[in-house]
This record gives C-alpha cells, structure tokens and sequence, in this order.
C-alpha cells in the first residue's frame, strides 16, 4: 500500500512537473514581464514607436519620382540561373549595382533547379512562406498564383511609380495575354522570336536560293531537301516541346493567333478539323521521313548540333538558340552559315507574315506578403537599368526599354534584333494556354503521334480528355 | 530472462519505442496521405474538401491504369530477370568458373555502384539511332541486320524492354552476390552426395540446390520486388517516362499530379494505391514462402 502512495506521488510530481515545463514560456515570461514591468512596457512602446515610425516612413513613401531613402531590405530571391550563367549574371549585377545607391539593401539569391521550380514553389505557396522575388513560369502556372493573390500587380506597381514605359509595348502585351489580365503581373527576363533556323550550304546544295515566304513554298523545299538526299528537318521530339511547336506553327498560320486561347476557353474543341489537320502534318513529315530516324529520340541540343554540323537544312527554335550559334566550337556553319526564316504563312489574312511566335522567357514574380517600399524602390531601379545591362552585357532584349549601343553586336545577334524590329505582332506556344495537366499530356503523346502509334484525331482527342478532365 | 519476457509490461516497454518511432515515420505520412486523399489541389492553392471524389477519379483513368500496366509488367519481367540470371549467374561462378573468378565478379558487381543517371547516359548512348548509331545499332548494321534497326527508346513497343534490359544489367550482379554466398555455405558434401546418386546438371538444382536456396530466393524477390515497385529514377533518366506514356510509372504518374498538376490529394490517392500494391507483393511473395515450407 505504502509502496503504491509513493509511486503515486512520484507519478503527480512528475506529471506536475512536466506541465509545469510544458508551461514555463507562459509563466516566466509572465514574471518577468510582472517584474520588469516598468523596463518592459517602455521597451514595448520603443518598439511600438520604431514600427510606427518605420509604418509612417513606409506610409510617407507614396511619391517615388525623388531620391532612393535608402530604406532598409534583406532581399530573398528564388532563381533558375546560376550566379555566373545567363540571368543570374543580369539579377547579380542589377542587386550589387543598388547596393551602391541603397547601402542598407542586401540580398539572398538562392538557385534551384528550373525542373524543380514549379515544386518548389508550390511547397513555399503552402507554407505561405514565398521568397520577395522569385523566378516562376509565364502562362497558364502564374494564374493560380494570381487567383490565389500570391503575386503582386507589378503593372499597378509600375503605373504608381511611373515606369511602365521602361517594359516594352510588346512584352506587356505578351505578358498580358499569356496571364488573360489586363496588367501584368511578371517582369519579363527574356524577348525572343521563335522560327525557323536553316544551314545556308544546304539550301544551296538542294537548288534553294531564297527562304520560303508561304507554306506550300516552304512544303515544296522541304520535299527538294529530301529529295537531294539531305535530311530536311532537324527536331528535338526527345524534348517533346520541339515537336509541339511544329504543330503550333500550322496551327496558328491555318486558324489564326486565337486558335489555341479559343480551345483552352472551350470557345473551339480541340479535336476540330483545324487542329487535327495541324497534328496529321507533322506525322505525314515523319512519314515521309523529313526528321530522320527514332525523332523521338533526339533533344533539342543534338537537333541543333545537327544543323549546325550540316546534318540537317532546318531546325525550330527560339532566338536563345544564338548562344549555341556564337560558339565557335559548336557552329561548324561558320558565323554566316545559318540563317532564319519566320515561320511561313497559310493565309496572310488568317495570320499576317509580320506576325511572329514570341516569349518571354521565364519571368519574375514578387510575393505579395513580403511586397513592401523598400522592394518598390528596388522594383524602380530593376526595370530602369535591365534594359541597358542586358543589351551591354549580353547583347540580349529581355523586355525592357534600352539605350545602350548595338552596333557592336555578333551577327547572329544582330539578326535575331532586326527580327523582333520586324515583328508587328505575336502569338504564343502550344502550350501556352494550356495548364500542367493538359500541357504533359499534350508534350507526352506528340512522341506517339509522331512515331504513329496514335493517330492525329486520337492524339487531339487525348488533349480534349485532359483538358475536360482538369476543369473538374 | 525468462521472468522478463514473461511480463507483458516489459515487453511493452522493449516495444514502444520503437513502435512510436515507426508510427511517427511509417504510419504518421500514410495517416496524412489518407487524410489529403479528401482534398483536391494543393494545400495553399484551391485546397478544397472533395469527399471521394479522388478515390472515384481513380477508376475512370486512363492514364492511372496505364501506368499501372506499365508497373505490373516491369515488375513481372524486372523481378523474374534480376532474380533469375542472378541466381544463374551465381551458379555459374560455382561450377563453370575455373580461371579469373575474382575479376568477373567484379565486374558483374559494377554496375550496382554506377549511379542511375549514369547508367540512363550510358544505355541511351547504346540505344542511340540520331545523329550517329549507338552500339545496339551499329552491331546490328554491321551483322547485316538492317531490319532490325530501329529507334528503341523512341517508340512504344520496344520501350519498355529496353529499360527492362538495363534494369536488369545494373542489378544482376547485386542478386549473383546474394546467391554465391548461399551456394558457398551449401557443404561440398552434400552436393557430392547427389553426384554419386546420380543427380547433375538440371537434377542437382532442382532436388538440390533450389529446396536448399529456397530461403535466399524469397529474400532476394522481396528486394527485387520492393526495388521494382517503386520504379521511378532509371524510367527518368532513360526514357523520362516516355515516348507518350509508355514507360512511365505509378509513382511517376503520382509525382506527375501532385507537383506538376499541383492535385496533391489525387497524388496521395494514388500514393495510397503503391502503398497497397506492396502489401499485396509481399503477401504473395509470403504464401510462396509458405507453399514451400510445407515440403
């Protein structure tokens, strides 16, 4: 008995004491706020001061035309490119130069891998803990951030500052019509056309002497390539965006620029004759044996190896393909042995020859919860000062007004410049309308469509499916 | 020790903590599963209750039940190969070997230490078609079988063999490790036994050699099969899941729709399906272990 009132006291002490554990933040903070009451009600309005000052300087800040007031920011960016590649150099550059302007600005720039961007961000959306900046795709993904009030209205932003001119005409609208808003909500890092690249000694080689402005001109070289035993076109089917985009390319020049918003909004189906036209030509290409062997096979790296070794005549891609183009290992063509055409016209009346398949690349986004002046003020400066950097660093258009000098630029870079001076308008990828679902599916079976294990009506009739059964 | 294991309450503090451990890593993230399986879209983004709904969507479609196929069968012809011509293999290095052991089983063992994506370079390289014949098809051109030439990750129907194939290369040596060291602790005895009553070849692994490997078998198809179910890394890096959808997976498909089409709770639903599909493996794998025993 006695033995079993001890055990029981033992056990109230200890369960007393673990509670009392279990509570020790409440209580020693409540004795020590009873005791240092005084000390700490004055610490408290200091802080209560400080924040309402930093409240009211944040609240005075509404004019942003003056000087920088060096307000206070630890920056978190979430990116693709690494520190010393392609856009991680421009968004390096662009913090380290406001560092000089705004010495209390600093900043985090953390890298992920682009495969494991949409992942990312979707965990740090559900734990509502998105970094200030952060790289995301343009399209369909930005829109659930958007209707979830993630991202902040950098077009509103933009207006209140005063610097929407510096992000051009045609990147706005562009960012606008892939978002379907009437701002935007993204920066562009990126202003390219996409077309058609082709080796000059191969045209020649097969009796071509000018670029093919019409499809049925561009069908009938296609077949004089094949016929003087050159391979005519190059794809990167392994990549399965490769081929999507051939697909768009007829698409859009045989049913106009809306063809693919108006299946996304259910206004056309995509299994309408037009579309199922689009898909039948690209498999008639592989059947007439236009990409060679096992397509499906090739990435879009091998797939522009291929024409610049002079493999193959022609091969899709986008302007960024001139990065491969100015390397003098690569390109066997030599630095004029490529040229571009756009992609050729149906019906000047369906889609004009001026009219060009354009991207912005992927875009950056600002979270909403973590938008304050500070990031406005660096905001300001960012869209002020890429243009220029892009244009005398890289030699590229990334969406921005600029003023620097061309005049020094590769061939190839020139080329792809005079090409977005051509363009009038644009229209976007296959899948740009198009969200994850539906777009995996579509990128998943062009390889069997191509390979002709499905055909162009059932391929079609897949995207149909997954676009159905994603609304539910 | 006796009196201990005799009292349920010392048993049962032996196995609480162990059992909390593996509730909170094991049963805690399938409970949760279970729990998001109620949810459609992603917890931040269009989180909303759905009742079952997931679980009916999981019967109309398509794309699950191929991939479903797509692990049965991979499951069915990556196990028998692993297992088989590691046990093959084993047996070869017992009884043909005579010269050279220590290199070749080096060398059947290599490739379980090569990374996954390494091997998916290498075997893509073999399978090559564009721009340049890999050596699959250069030894088929120079053999005369032009015929035979052919895209074979690139298409549907040879696909899924090809990633078998080199499934099977890398493990192979892993499984003839297992077996030769099960066939080393046979006594030479006994095998001597069987010869002088007349059982070789076929005779000698069937009464012999497989009732006294039986054991080592079942465990090597448990490995084989746990590694195969959850088929994921070497389909990315061959194929990544093509062409189409012929080479990819269950837990492919379910990476696929939590994180690209941001449904975690159809994910989970489909987690929840692996899950089962493993419980269901083993208990067959179980009953053959039971069958046998019975002998």
């Amino acid at each position: 008995m006695k033995k079993k009132m001890v055990s029981f006291v033992l056990s109230v002490a200890m369960v007393s004491a673990m509670l009392a554990g279990c509570g020790s933040t409440t209580s020693s903070g409540s004795a020590a706020s009873d005791t240092t009451a005084a000390s700490g009600s004055a610490a408290a309005s200091t802080a209560a001061a400080d924040a309402s000052a930093a409240t009211s300087t944040a609240a005075s800040t509404t004019d942003f035309t003056g000087e920088d007031p060096q307000l206070s920011k630890d920056l978190k960016i979430l990116s693709i490119w690494a520190e010393d590649n392609d856009n991680g150099v421009l968004i390096n550059d662009i913090c380290k130069a406001y560092q000089e302007v705004n010495p209390n600005f600093t900043y985090e720039y953390e890298v992920v891998s682009a495969d494991d961007l949409k992942q990312k961000i979707a965990t740090l959306v559900a734990s509502d803990d998105l970094p200030d900046m952060f790289a995301y795709e343009s399209g369909a993904p930005i829109v659930d951030l958007i209707e979830a009030d993630k991202i902040v209205d950098i077009g509103a932003e933009l207006d209140k500052i005063g610097d929407s001119a510096y992000v051009t005409d045609s990147a706005t609208s562009l960012l606008q019509t892939l978002s379907g808003t009437d701002s935007i909500y993204d920066l562009p890092l990126g202003m390219n056309v996409e077309g058609f690249w082709y080796n000059k000694a191969l045209f020649e080689q097969a009796g071509i002497t000018e670029t093919p402005a019409t499809w049925d001109d561009f069908e009938a070289d296609l077949k004089k390539l094949s016929d003087a035993g050159i391979q005519p076109l190059a794809c990167g089917a392994g990549d399965k965006w490769g081929a999507t985009r051939l697909i768009n390319a007829y698409t859009v020049r045989t049913l106009g620029p809306d063809a693919m918003s108006n299946a996304a909004d259910g206004t056309t189906k995509y299994t309408d004759e037009g579309y199922v036209a689009a898909a039948q030509k690209i498999q008639d290409w592989n059947n007439e044996g236009y990409f060679g062997q096992g397509v499906t096979t090739v990435d879009m790296n091998t797939a522009g190896s291929m024409l610049m070794s002079g493999k193959a005549a022609i091969f899709y891609n986008g302007s960024w393909f001139t990065s491969n183009l100015n390397d003098t290992t690569a390109n066997l063509a030599g630095e004029d042995g490529i040229g571009f055409f756009n992609i050729p016209v149906a019906d000047e009346s369906i889609s004009a020859a001026d009219s060009y398949s354009m991207n912005c690349g992927n875009i950056l986004c600002l979270s909403k919860s973590k938008y304050d002046d500070a990031t406005t003020w660096f905001l300001k400066y960012f869209v002020e000062h890429m243009g220029d950097e892009a244009m005398s660093k890289q030699g590229s258009i990334k969406g921005y007004t600029y003023t620097a000098d061309t005049s020094s630029v590769s061939g190839y870079t020139k080329l792809v410049l005079d090409e977005i001076d051509k363009a009038k308008s644009a229209f976007t990828w296959y899948e740009a309308t198009m969200n994850s679902e539906v777009s995996t599916v579509t990128q998943d079976n062009v390889q069997t469509l191509i390979n002709g294990d499905m055909t162009a009506e059932e391929y079609m009739q897949s995207i149909q499916d997954a676009s159905d059964n994603s609304a539910q | 020790m006796k009196n201990v294991l005799g009292n349920k309450k010392a048993i049962a503090l032996f196995v609480i903590p162990g059992l909390v451990v593996y509730s909170c890593i094991v049963m805690l993230p399938v409970i949760w599963s279970f729990y998001y399986s109620f949810f459609s879209g992603s917890p931040g983004l269009k989180w909303e209750f759905c009742g079952l709904d997931n679980f009916k969507r999981l019967f109309t479609d398509n794309n699950f039940k191929d991939a479903l196929v797509v692990n049965v069968k991979y499951i069915a012809v990556v196990m028998l190969g692993q297992v088989g011509l590691g046990l093959a293999m084993a047996l070869m290095f017992k009884f043909w070997l005579k010269k050279g052991k220590n290199i070749i089983r080096t060398l059947v063992f290599f490739p379980v230490v090569l990374p996954t994506v390494a091997v998916g370079q290498l075997f893509s390289k073999i399978y090559e078609i564009q721009p340049n014949y890999g050596l699959l098809n250069s030894l088929l051109s120079a053999l005369g079988l032009t015929n035979l030439v052919q895209p074979w990750i690139g298409q549907s129907k040879t696909a899924l063999w090809c990633l078998c194939a080199m499934d099977i290369w890398t493990a192979i040596g892993f499984y003839a490790v297992i077996f030769y060291g099960a066939i080393l602790d046979i006594p030479d005895d006994v095998i001597e036994a069987a010869r002088i009553d007349g059982c070789g070849g076929f005779k000698l692994f069937r009464y012999i050699m497989a009732p006294l490997l039986h054991s080592i078998t079942i465990v090597c198809l448990v490995f084989s099969f746990s590694g195969t179910v959850k088929m994921f890394e070497s389909s990315m890096a061959l194929t990544n899941g093509g062409p189409g959808n012929a080479t990819r997976s269950l837990s492919m498909y379910m990476y696929l729709t939590s994180f690209s089409y941001n449904k975690v709770g159809y994910g989970s639903v489909i987690a929840l399906f692996i899950f089962f599909l493993c419980i269901i493996g083993s208990s067959i794998i179980k009953i053959f272990d039971r069958t046998e025993s019975y002998y």
